[in-house]
């Protein structure tokens, strides 16, 4: 995904307060807008966007995640740090 | 320009006397208490004052996910593994600064949607959101900086930020995905297949009526359907969850295929303990995340001291992922993240936690005693505790959280009381609690202290220095009064004496049945207080007391609405005695048709959302192998009946009586004609002020209402220890309170009287005419159940005391008692003590509950021109401590309005 695409709640480094703004770890805890651009320290975080097992994504952002035994349909911005089957 | 009902009033020489016991200095007097929190905790409530109510579907998408793939499975046990798979795969998120941890959601102060309870409001705005999805973005980023006004609350969209009800923001890409989820709860929701069965009532359309005319403001199945009610932390505290799953192991051993002498629900035993132990293995894995997290934080930060406190509290969360834990900083942290666990899998206000510094007293008392804390350092993690728990929030429909919660989520600490052998329970943790409300003011939790005759001096003069802060806490309840209510209301249920003392407030007042519990810490045993009821403040909602005489008044007809409410009961009503027995006459086809409805949404939340985690925490499900709707509660007559504006009814009455009925000097139908008029004044959401004082004349008027208005401002009023208007209360009480027990709940308990108006005075006021107590139409009645209309007050507070307590208070769950005292009327050690006499003298009457506004009201004024200087100003409303921002109108209106004590 190119960087232009990408937004702070893409990065590991950067902790939520809410939905337009939050903390960069990775710049000393500053806070800033959520759709700034993204810095050269960008680590990408897990996101089903980012993931193998999402096909079929709609224009909506909407697509199958196919890492479960039960295929089911999931979203683009969903965080899968916890997942136990995200895979790049 | 129209003329003021405040400039006629004084061309009358009347007055509407808004302050008793000398005039207010002319200069605005601020708050005298004021303490500095932490640095620490300040720079973490400064961010919670920046900080949007954000709202994400992360939560709601994995469980649902796992619902879907279970279908068929049990009710329970699909249900639970739901949580757990929620749990275990929210993303933990960790802010810079903070020694406690942990949130509902990924935001600081994030909640998210449950539609698997009501979809309905997504699906009708379905267009509305998308179409705000689809134009974000177009704003500039600059826009975000002009939130200010409204507190946290999103009240338009923005960015890529779209407002939900004017209170919630969501991500725009977020959008899709909350209809998504929504579309596919249509049909299956409590709100859905409730609706479906309750329509089978033959009551029903009276039901809807009432709705619609907003006699009564909201549905209790799928709305808040817990809350109000005291958590148990109990269990986890003393056992640790390993030792828990372990024991719901071995119920299920025990049970499994046996129904051991119940047919109906002995064999649901089993399901029960399989759906613990997977909640509970869902908790762990969330602690656990927590830790995991922590580390990785610890592991890419270079600040020496900041890397340590990550690295403390990832031992912290493996610790107490598993055990019981061992200092005062584990028990806070495991007391905390319990609460907001039981939050996570309903939508639930009033989730109290009850006697906390009782509960935690056995760790603080060790580990001071040990040197292995300070009291600094308990402090420092208490007023932690009150950001933390100042950041909840609870998604729910638009009508909920602003006309009952004033986005709000009412989790009340209790202090003071008594000990299960009848001794003061007030203790050096207690005084360290009331001191983090004064050093770090916060909505959150607020606080309940349980007055009793055997508390310390030095406790509660603590109390009245918290409360000269101006943030309205603590409340006051009698002590005695909750022991003789619980005793009544809880006795044929087997509740004792030494069960009875160890009650604590849930959510605004609402009394709570608890228990005591023997924990077991390094040996030394304490017996500790926690909650052993089911939820209050469910059954029938506030039911508009005022709007009920105007039915009795206009045949059962709402003009508001065009509606034929209730049937026409075609009476001349040619005496008093006539309107009060069609009052109750009315009142009771209401309440009958509003427990009925409810009584079946509540059984379907029971069938299909019953607590599981909530549930095992509580005596004696874990026991009983029983959840909450299979009566596993210790204590389930908790349904309640809820009233709003009685003191507005009150005051009608009696005007009626006095200038229709006594005096004769108008006809009934001079009376009806006045009121549709509304007295010659225009409409309060026409002028857009809701206080009486506010409210302007029609310029059409001819002053043909003049007089009657003047006669019925002036008729007795209520809070002035005038047996006239006080004697009307007294009947109206000893009916009300009764009446409530001929109603049972879905328990199949009897019901009972609940007196508080929390927010939906504003709100239903605004859907009444005008009152012939001469409250004019759409103005916001008076708060509470004991408070004075504003301005009626006229002989003091111990005259009002007087009205107040002309009846029993312990035959209701509470009564509510709000006054407003200038600051320089209490100022001093001389001012703490007339406010503490002041108190006293009220709780020896037996008024049960009382709380205290001590700020000048030219503040108020001028925090609503000039909110930007405001965003910390906290008030109390009617019940619960609220930042002054994030209050609407009506109900600033009200409180500006209170009649303001120079003196006391």
């Amino acid at each position: 995904m190119k960087k232009e695409n990408l937004n702070h709640m893409d990065c590991r480094n950067f902790i939520a307060i809410d939905v337009a703004k939050g903390m960069c770890h990775a710049n000393g805890d500053k806070i800033i807008l959520i759709d700034g651009p993204v810095c050269p320290k960008f680590v990408e975080m897990p996101k089903c966007k980012f993931c193998s097992q999402f096909t079929n994504v709609d224009e909506m952002g909407i697509g199958c995640c196919e890492g479960f035994k039960v295929k089911d349909w999931t979203y683009a911005d969903l965080k899968a740090g916890e997942c136990e089957n995200f895979s790049k | 320009m129209a003329k003021k009902l405040v400039d006629i009033l004084a061309e009358k020489g009347m007055s509407l006397n808004l302050q008793y016991g000398g005039t207010a200095p002319a200069e605005m007097t601020d708050r005298e208490i004021k303490k500095e929190p932490f640095p620490r905790n300040k720079k973490l409530r400064d961010i919670y004052f920046q900080t949007l109510s954000s709202a994400t579907t992360e939560f709601t998408y994995w469980y649902n996910r796992k619902f879907k793939e279970l279908e068929g499975d049990v009710m329970a046990v699909r249900r639970a593994a739901s949580l757990k798979h929620a749990f275990a795969h929210t993303t933990p998120a960790i802010y810079p600064g903070e020694k406690l941890i942990g949130g509902k959601a990924g935001y600081y102060r994030g909640s998210f949607p449950m539609p698997w309870l009501s979809e309905g409001f997504f699906m009708a705005k379905e267009d509305e959101l998308y179409q705000a999805a689809l134009a974000s973005g177009s704003a500039s980023a600059d826009e975000v900086s002009t939130f200010g006004a409204g507190g946290g609350n999103v009240t338009k969209s923005f960015g890529h930020v779209v407002s939900i009800s004017g209170k919630y923001g969501i991500r725009d890409t977020e959008v899709p995905v909350l209809v998504k989820l929504a579309r596919e709860w249509v049909g299956k929701s409590v709100d859905d297949v409730g609706h479906k069965y309750e329509q089978m009532v033959p009551e029903y359309s009276i039901k809807e009526n009432v709705m619609r005319s907003v006699i009564c403001m909201f549905d209790s199945g799928y709305t808040l359907p817990q809350g109000r009610e005291v958590i148990n932390y109990y269990f986890p505290l003393q056992y640790g969850y390993d030792e828990l799953i372990k024991m719901c192991e071995e119920g299920k051993a025990k049970v499994a295929g046996r129904p051991d002498g119940d047919g109906i629900a002995g064999m649901d035993r089993l399901y029960f303990y399989e759906a613990a132990k997977l909640v509970l293995e869902g908790v762990q894995a969330w602690y656990l995340n927590y830790a995991k997290e922590a580390k990785r934080l610890a592991d890419t930060t270079e600040d020496k001291a900041q890397k340590a406190e990550f690295a403390e509290i990832a031992e912290c969360m493996e610790w107490i992922a598993h055990k019981q834990p061992r200092t005062f900083r584990e028990a806070l942290q495991m007391l905390y993240l319990i609460h907001i666990g039981v939050l996570q899998e309903d939508a639930i206000s009033g989730m109290s936690p009850g006697r906390v510094g009782q509960v935690l007293n056995p760790w603080f008392e060790q580990d001071i005693a040990a040197g292995r804390t300070t009291e600094e350092e308990v402090l420092e993690l208490l007023e932690s505790h009150r950001v933390k728990m100042t950041c909840i929030d609870c998604f729910a429909s638009m009508g909920v959280v602003a006309g009952v919660l004033s986005s709000n989520t009412f989790n009340n600490l209790t202090l003071g009381g008594l000990t299960r052998d009848g001794q003061s329970a007030a203790n050096r943790l207690e005084t360290l609690i009331v001191e983090a409300g004064i050093t770090c003011q916060t909505t959150n939790p607020t606080l309940s202290c349980f007055y009793d005759e055997k508390l310390p001096e030095e406790f509660l003069l603590k109390c009245i220095e918290c409360e000269k802060t101006g943030t309205g806490y603590p409340a006051w309840m009698n002590f005695r009064g909750a022991v003789e209510f619980m005793l009544k209301q809880y006795g044929p249920e087997g509740m004792t004496l030494e069960d009875a003392r160890a009650v604590a407030i849930g959510g605004c007042l609402e009394t709570s049945p608890c228990v005591w519990k023997e924990l077991t810490l390094n040996g030394k045993k304490y017996w500790v207080p926690g909650g052993a009821g089911q939820p209050t403040s469910v059954g029938v909602h506030f039911i508009s007391n005022p709007k009920v005489l105007e039915m009795v008044l206009f045949n059962g007809f709402d003009h508001r609405t065009g509606l034929q409410v209730v049937p026409p009961h075609n009476k001349i009503l040619e005496t008093f005695e006539e309107v009060v027995a069609q009052f109750k006459e009315y009142y009771a086809t209401i309440v009958d048709c509003l427990a009925t409805t409810n009584n079946i949404q509540h059984d379907i939340w029971r069938k299909h959302n019953m607590a599981i985690y909530n549930s095992l925490l509580k005596p004696d499900c874990l026991a009983r192998g029983h959840h909450i709707g299979n009566l596993g509660y210790r204590f389930n007559a908790t349904f309640n009946i809820e009233s709003c504006g009685q003191i507005n009814q009150i005051n009608a009455m009696a005007a009626l009586k006095k200038v229709v009925y006594d005096d004769k000097k108008y006809s009934l139908e001079q009376m009806k004609d006045a009121i549709m008029n509304n007295f010659g004044f225009k409409k309060a959401s026409d002028i857009g002020s809701f206080s009486l004082a506010a409210q302007e004349k029609r310029d059409d008027d001819t002053g043909k209402y003049d007089e009657i208005h003047s006669d019925c401002l002036k008729a007795p009023k209520y809070g002035n220890d005038d047996v006239y208007a006080d004697s009307i209360l007294k009947d109206y009480e000893e009916w009300f309170c009764n009446m409530c027990h001929n109603y049972q709940s879905l328990y199949a308990k009897p019901m009972y009287s609940c007196q508080i108006s929390v927010s939906t005075h504003g709100a239903q006021g605004a859907s009444t005419l005008a009152t012939s107590d001469g409250r004019l139409a759409g103005t916001t009645f008076a708060d509470g159940s004991m408070s004075a209309y504003p301005g009626t007050d006229r002989n003091g507070a111990y005259a009002l005391f007087e009205s107040a307590c002309c009846w029993d208070h312990s035959q209701s769950q509470n009564s509510q008692m709000n006054l407003k005292i200038h600051p320089s009327a209490v100022h001093g050690i001389e001012g703490s003590k007339k406010l503490l006499e002041l108190t006293r003298a009220y709780m020896r009457r037996g008024g049960y509950h009382i709380q205290f506004n001590i700020v000048d009201s030219k503040m108020l004024k001028d925090a609503q021109e000039h909110q930007e200087n405001y965003r910390e100003l906290l008030v109390r409303v009617a019940g619960f401590t609220q930042y002054w921002v994030e209050i609407g109108k009506p109900i600033q209106d009200e409180i500006v309005a209170r009649t303001e004590y120079e003196g006391v």
